[in-house]
């Protein structure tokens, strides 16, 4: 069983958005997705979901987003288990819809103890 | 490919029904915010329904999440607060309905709709088109992909229909018996066209072509079901469709090309289908109408039927394309009939036919015209004429599919 957990945070080039998909489309994605789920079972952890608006708390004051100057827009977070990164990061890259031209998955190692 | 817990088509499908009765809720005008507010409903249950799970019952999961943000969408354009007022008895949150209550009313709004589709205002081209986006749930690029033709122009089309339910001072829900009746042989044209376009469709793609029929024949049953469109054309349109399409698989070879009538293996033809496509024609008889969906229905009856080529009742087919032609007039049917007259009297006479008979330019430049030339002439023994025949039409195929079958059928024995 894997251990290391990972956090992967989906980010997307703004204004890069593919025309909205047909319902013929989302149903292909809604299919590939639950496959992809279903052949790693095992190593998801949380399927997190997508990010909506929010703001930085900081010492000094608070500050509405955008966060950084960005060229990417962070669109959504899951969290998956695996041995390694190079396996979390193969996790990551068969998912539908996270690696796609103008948008790319970020993984990262959580360290909790 | 499954859909898990979902039939088949189920967000194309779905995507038809919410717009129907959507539109039919806040006036047929608001296409646009229905449609959006529709896409953003199913985009929301991708997200959701692959993370959490199906819920109880979509198709009303769907319909609350649609209906609330298309009433969030109205609510924001304050210049159509009027409307909502006015409206207010619809926007009250959807009763909770008995499943068979609900089946009767989704079948409603939806025939309803198709029947907005073919208002006499909008041009054929563009009814075609809307009813493909709303109540089938294509999208303008898939559209253009099986109409073979271009995105910017059938969004043109779809405009056009557009902007007329835009102009339009009634609601869908008002249409009244009159322009049921009215509207019924477009609604049937519009059908015909669906399925026309996924049946003799050169795409290269089976399933494809298929969803088209498989779709023309939802529509039409719906139709067939309800007291608006119970006629003994719609039993004919049914006819046609289901004897079609109980060929259609046979039409294709193993290596994804096209067969010829004479070629087909019968065995594949499904034998349930044809019995359903039956008997819908023995019920289009019912009545003193006669149609050119009842001659091609026929026609189609007449191949099911036979055991092979040879015992092809080929007289009574080209008395079918005689009342069709005298029906419905087109050059194409004047064209199939000198091909079954080819086979029932000869090559000689089915060449006479079309003595003295000028195709409008469409059919002369279409690979038919030139293909049925060359295979007419090669059986008269008249080789260079079918060699110059045969050569146009092959320039003529649309695809490669297409171009096989018309060299193997077209092969000319040089003589000696």
């Amino acid at each position: 069983m894997p251990q290391q957990k990972y956090l992967c945070i989906q980010r997307s080039q703004p204004g890069g958005s593919p025309e909205k998909p047909s319902p013929a489309q989302m149903e292909a994605m809604y299919v590939k997705f639950n496959v992809w789920k279903d052949k790693f079972a095992k190593n998801i952890v949380d399927l997190g979901g997508r990010l909506g608006g929010g703001g930085v708390a900081t010492a000094e004051t608070t500050t509405d987003g955008p966060f950084v100057e960005s060229k990417e827009i962070v669109g959504g977070f899951m969290i998956i288990q695996a041995n390694s990164l190079a396996q979390a990061m193969a996790v990551a890259r068969e998912c539908p819809g996270v690696v796609m031209p103008g948008s790319s998955v970020e993984v990262r190692e959580i360290h909790t103890g | 490919m499954t859909t898990p817990g979902l039939v088949e088509h189920f967000f194309r499908h779905e995507y038809g029904r919410l717009v129907a009765t959507l539109s039919r809720r806040v006036g047929v005008q608001h296409l646009e915010d229905v449609e959006d507010a529709v896409q953003s409903a199913l985009m929301t249950a991708l997200e959701t329904w692959t993370r959490a799970g199906l819920p109880d019952n979509p198709g009303a999961w769907l319909f609350r999440v649609a209906f609330n943000h298309l009433l969030g969408d109205l609510r924001r354009q304050t210049g159509r607060r009027r409307i909502l007022e006015r409206n207010v008895a619809d926007f009250a949150a959807p009763e909770v309905k008995t499943d068979g209550v609900l089946a009767g009313e989704i079948r409603d709004d939806l025939l309803r709709m198709l029947f907005v589709c073919c208002d006499e205002a909008i041009p054929e081209e563009s009814q075609l088109v809307l009813a493909l986006k709303t109540l089938c749930g294509f999208s303008i690029g898939e559209i253009a992909l099986r109409l073979f033709t271009t995105e910017a122009n059938v969004y043109k089309r779809f405009g056009r229909a557009r902007s007329r339910l835009q102009e339009a001072s009634f609601r869908p829900g008002e249409l009244n018996d009159e322009q049921y009746a009215s509207r019924r042989g477009t609604v049937h044209r519009i059908l015909y066209l669906i399925f026309t376009e996924g049946y003799l469709s050169s795409h290269a793609e089976f399933a494809i072509r298929r969803e088209l029929c498989d779709d023309a024949i939802r529509l039409a049953t719906l139709l067939a079901e309800h007291p608006v469109g119970a006629t003994p054309e719609t039993s004919a349109l049914l006819a046609l469709m289901h004897l079609h399409v109980a060929r259609m698989a046979a039409r294709q070879s193993c290596a994804g090309g096209l067969l010829l009538l004479e070629e087909q293996d019968r065995g594949v033809w499904d034998q349930q289908r044809i019995q359903v496509g039956l008997e819908w024609l023995a019920k289009s008889a019912d009545g003193d109408r006669f149609s050119r969906y009842h001659a091609e229905a026929g026609i189609a009856a007449e191949h099911c039927l036979a055991s092979s080529f040879a015992t092809t009742r080929w007289d009574r087919i080209v008395e079918s394309y005689a009342l069709l032609e005298r029906m419905a007039p087109s050059a194409l049917h004047r064209m199939n009939r000198a091909v079954a007259v080819a086979e029932w009297q000869g090559p000689v006479a089915g060449l006479a036919v079309l003595e003295g008979f000028e195709p409008p330019t469409w059919l002369t430049g279409s690979y038919l015209w030139s293909a049925v030339l060359a295979d007419l002439h090669r059986r008269c023994g008249y080789a260079e004429s079918a060699r110059r025949h045969r050569e146009a039409a092959l320039k003529l195929a649309p695809t490669t599919v297409v171009k096989e079958l018309l060299q193997r059928r077209l092969q000319i024995e040089l003589p000696g």
